[in-house]
């Protein structure tokens, strides 16, 4: 369902998918200079991470992941949060993303059907 | 004398909360609003997402800038409102404060992006004002709200 306001700055998106029997409701945000995306099954944003691709002089680009709010200790947050900005970037290579995980289960198959249904209704 | 900055303070501390009966928890889905204001040479975009357990709000002063992050809630066991800044920004945050009356005034666990420059009370108190209201006129506020002390 995309954001019917057109004179509102910032585009929406929002959806919801079941994965492995848990209802995930998914908002993505297009901002000036971010994109945000909310990705909740709790009802909540749970964990909240930043990333962004660096300005590098090498050829491979890299990124600047981190989890800005909530659980430090889960690597596949922010594997999930490199895999998006990594799309992003070869889009909009400017934007930096706020990624907003409030998952009941961290397993990969939810987290790479949460990436595929994002990258699926994608707002850049 | 008062100022109109006093005034507009006054206003916000008496847009009363009624108590909610019945307030529809059984509500499934995010539900997200979107609205602009315009005052005086100024034009305010609010965003308000609602999820289940949290209200995610965006003010956007004049453009469409993320802004700085905050989140705020009330802390147990004395209820007071803690806040923090989860993103960008500097010890002289805008919005800490907006967030920080709105948790105390709604009992909402609130998340909040705002990029309205500082030196501007004014502006902050009348946007904190409409966000007020918005929140009240879609329900989203907490029956028994913490009250200031």
């Amino acid at each position: 369902m995309e954001s019917v306001d057109s004179n509102f700055p910032v585009r929406h998106r929002k959806f919801s998918l079941e994965i492995k029997g848990n209802k995930t409701e998914i908002v993505i945000c297009s901002y000036e200079d971010h994109i945000l995306v909310i990705a909740t099954q709790i009802g909540a944003m749970g964990t909240i991470l930043h990333a962004r691709k660096e300005e590098g002089m090498s050829v491979e680009p890299t990124f600047s992941v981190s989890v800005i709010f909530g659980k430090r200790d889960e690597p596949m947050l922010i594997a999930t949060a490199r895999r998006l900005i990594d799309h992003i970037s070869s889009f909009v290579p400017s934007k930096p993303l706020v990624l907003s995980l409030g998952l009941k289960d961290h397993s990969s198959e939810t987290l790479k059907e949460i990436v595929a249904a994002v990258i699926e209704n994608r707002l850049w | 004398m008062e100022t109109e900055y006093d005034q507009v303070l006054h206003s916000v501390a008496q847009v009363k909360i009624a108590d909610q009966t019945g307030v529809n928890q059984d509500e499934d889905g995010v539900k997200v609003s979107c609205f602009t204001e315009v005052l005086d040479d100024v034009t305010l975009h609010f965003q308000i997402i609602r999820l289940a357990k949290q209200i995610y709000v965006w003010i956007g002063y004049n453009s469409a800038k993320f802004g700085n992050l905050y989140a705020a809630a009330s802390t147990r066991p004395s209820n007071t409102v803690s806040v923090a800044t989860v993103l960008g920004g500097t010890s002289d945050n805008t919005g800490s404060g907006i967030a920080h009356r709105l948790v105390m005034k709604t009992g909402l666990n609130i998340i909040m992006a705002c990029n309205i420059p500082k030196n501007n009370p004014l502006l902050e108190a009348k946007a904190e004002k409409m966000l007020m209201r918005k929140l009240i006129d879609l329900g989203y506020t907490m029956p028994t709200p913490l009250r200031a002390t």
